[in-house]
């Protein structure tokens, strides 16, 4: 017996296994009222545990891969979100660059368009004719400190010809081409300006140092000049008009060489190193606006009105002299000036009577002292008096008006107590 | 194929692995015949339990163990489906034994005979299954030959890629 369980429990488990299978689905499956088989979709309880068993065996897996296939997706949405969001990432990036490069380039034109704008402001405004230029390179050495502008020869411009720019003086044209000219630099060693300190009125030459600054040479120790003056074309070196703005006195040192001598470090008030744009002096001449042409016609044309109303008033002048009588006429001899013309509408007046006549009284003198007094008469009637002929001196007149009123040589007919005016005076 | 005498099973090498496998390979495969047919809808032509079950059957060269293996893999099959409970556990009880006792028999260390055994017990468990159901318990069941021929196919396509994996995790003495 036990041999045959051992030799057939194989077959024997296999068989109590499906047998314990078959009365499960026996019991699970119901005849219905046709006579067909049918589940019965209400589990028994012992088939109820077993689904339950089975869920709860199973489901937490599933749960968890779920959940780590939610996940997966989540992550592969984000990689490709992200991905888009790298590819939109580049393009704004190359956007951006694109915009900063446009930005920059507008910006340049606009900062171009600024000095371009305020040099043409000043090359309107400025008396000489100049011709805008483009600096376009430099020597590249630090020794050398030219540029090369893009107007030449064929746009007018010689040697010697000032540049500068609306902040002050830059160089003068050293060379000449047919499209290009070589400017120097006003802070080149080389290079002189002749300059004038605008407050002490002090006058230098200017020239450029090793170290590129500028600096005035030349000028005598004067405690006068201090940081911060303005420093000025002085317009004597047939370069550079006058009244040009070259910058202001940045310190002032001892000259080395000399002891009695300082040197004036200037402070350009162009932009020596960032030149762009410049003008170039190419005439001289004073150029006027039409609203400056304009002024000066109106000018000229007051000052001409003027003028003629002086000289009408001097014509005018004139005429009256010659209407009305002088009293001094060189034409006629001493004695018969209008002065001594006692018809005189205007005669000159006299001093009045003494009221208590001394010897110092006119007309009370002694003879012998007469000459030591006052003389009471006029130069010219004393002089007339003594130079009677026969030495006869003439009896003095009785009063002061005798000197006036009557002509040498004639008696006075007016009464001593009578002024000049004729008015009646009070005798003592 | 070659065929074995019943003397000389002794000296075949029954393979074992670690005890952990014999749950986590078995609940592997129940976990995904559950959830793989969501993801793959009316193509999902395998049944992975049946796989196991034979795999661990032709390994262990065991009848009995078989035979549980195949019930229990079965039943809980049965459990997650609205199937009566037993219909696959019949069929994969058989399905564990006939593999188990074949795997005594003949030399199954060869791929290609585990995989044709794999195929022709996927017919065998189909065939079971649509006898149980339509003839054992009466109950309507449409089914195509060609679904099953699939399944069949399906689960060989498995076991070529699973049975190698599997025998990487034996114990080697």
């Amino acid at each position: 017996m036990e041999s045959f369980f051992t030799r057939y429990r194989n077959l024997i488990v296999l068989a109590a296994i499906l047998m314990a299978q078959i009365v499960g689905l026996a019991v699970q499956v119901r005849r219905n009222s046709e006579g067909r088989s049918t589940i019965d979709y209400k589990d028994a309880a012992g088939v109820r545990l077993i689904r339950l068993w089975a869920e709860a065996l199973v489901a937490p897996p599933e749960r968890a891969i779920h959940g780590s296939k939610m996940t997966a997706i989540h992550l592969w949405q984000n990689y490709i979100d992200l991905r888009q969001v790298r590819e939109q990432n580049q393009e704004l990036q190359k956007t951006i660059d694109r915009l900063r490069l446009e930005q920059a380039s507008l910006l340049e034109d606009a900062r171009q368009g600024e000095r371009l704008q305020a040099l043409l402001d000043f090359q309107h405004r400025y008396i000489y004719t100049t011709l805008p230029a483009q600096a376009i390179g430099s020597s590249g050495s630090e020794q050398s400190r030219v540029f090369y502008l893009d107007k030449g020869s064929s746009d007018g411009l010689k040697p010697d010809m000032a540049v500068i720019t609306a902040d002050g003086i830059v160089g003068k044209v050293r060379d000449v081409f047919s499209h290009t000219a070589q400017v120097l630099v006003i802070n080149d060693q080389t290079s002189g300006a002749g300059v004038i300190l605008e407050t002490t009125r002090t006058r230098g030459i200017l020239t450029g140092n090793a170290g590129g600054q500028l600096e005035i040479v030349g000028i005598l120790a004067d405690d006068r000049i201090k940081p911060g003056e303005t420093v000025l074309t002085a317009g004597g070196d047939l370069v550079f008009p006058r009244g040009l703005p070259v910058g202001v006195v940045e310190k002032v040192v001892r000259d080395p060489e000399r002891d009695s001598f300082i040197d004036v470090i200037v402070k350009p008030a162009a932009h020596l190193d960032r030149l762009d744009e410049v003008l170039v002096i190419t005439n001289t001449q004073p150029r006027f606006s039409p609203e400056q042409q304009q002024d000066l016609a109106t000018s000229e044309a007051v000052k001409g009105v003027e003028a003629a109303a002086i000289k009408d008033q001097l014509k005018a002048s004139q005429i009256n002299a010659e209407r009305l009588p002088g009293l001094i006429d060189p034409n006629l001899p001493p004695d018969q000036q209008p002065l001594m013309d006692n018809s005189n509408p205007n005669p000159v007046a006299h001093p009045p009577q003494a009221l208590h006549p001394d010897r110092f009284t006119p007309g009370a003198a002694k003879d012998g002292t007469d000459s030591a007094k006052p003389d009471a008469t006029t130069g010219p009637a004393r002089d007339q008096q003594s130079s009677t002929p026969g030495g006869a001196k003439s009896k003095p007149a009785p009063g002061p008006n005798v000197k006036t009123g009557s002509k040498p040589g004639q008696p006075s007919t007016s009464p001593p107590a009578h002024s000049q005016t004729g008015k009646p005076q009070r005798n003592p | 194929m070659s065929v074995l005498g019943a003397n000389f099973r002794r000296d075949l090498e029954i393979r074992r692995y670690p005890l952990l496998l014999y749950v986590l390979v078995p609940l592997a495969a129940l976990v995904l015949q559950a959830w793989l047919p969501r993801v793959l809808g009316p193509y999902a032509w395998f049944d992975l339990p049946l796989v196991v079950t034979v795999y661990f059957a032709l390994g262990r060269r065991s009848p009995i163990q078989g035979t549980i293996m195949g019930a229990a893999m079965g039943l809980f099959e049965d459990a997650l489906s609205q199937h009566a409970i037993g219909v696959n556990g019949i069929a994969k009880t058989v399905v564990g034994f006939v593999a188990a006792s074949v795997g005594v028999r003949i030399d199954v260390e060869n791929h290609t005979i585990r995989l044709i055994l794999n195929f022709l017990l996927s017919l065998l468990s189909s065939a079971i299954f649509v006898f149980t159901y339509r003839v054992l318990l009466g109950l309507d069941l449409e089914w195509q030959w060609f679904t099953e021929l699939f399944r069949a196919i399906g689960n060989s396509l498995f076991a070529m890629v699973l049975f190698p994996l599997l025998d990487r995790l034996q114990i080697r003495e």
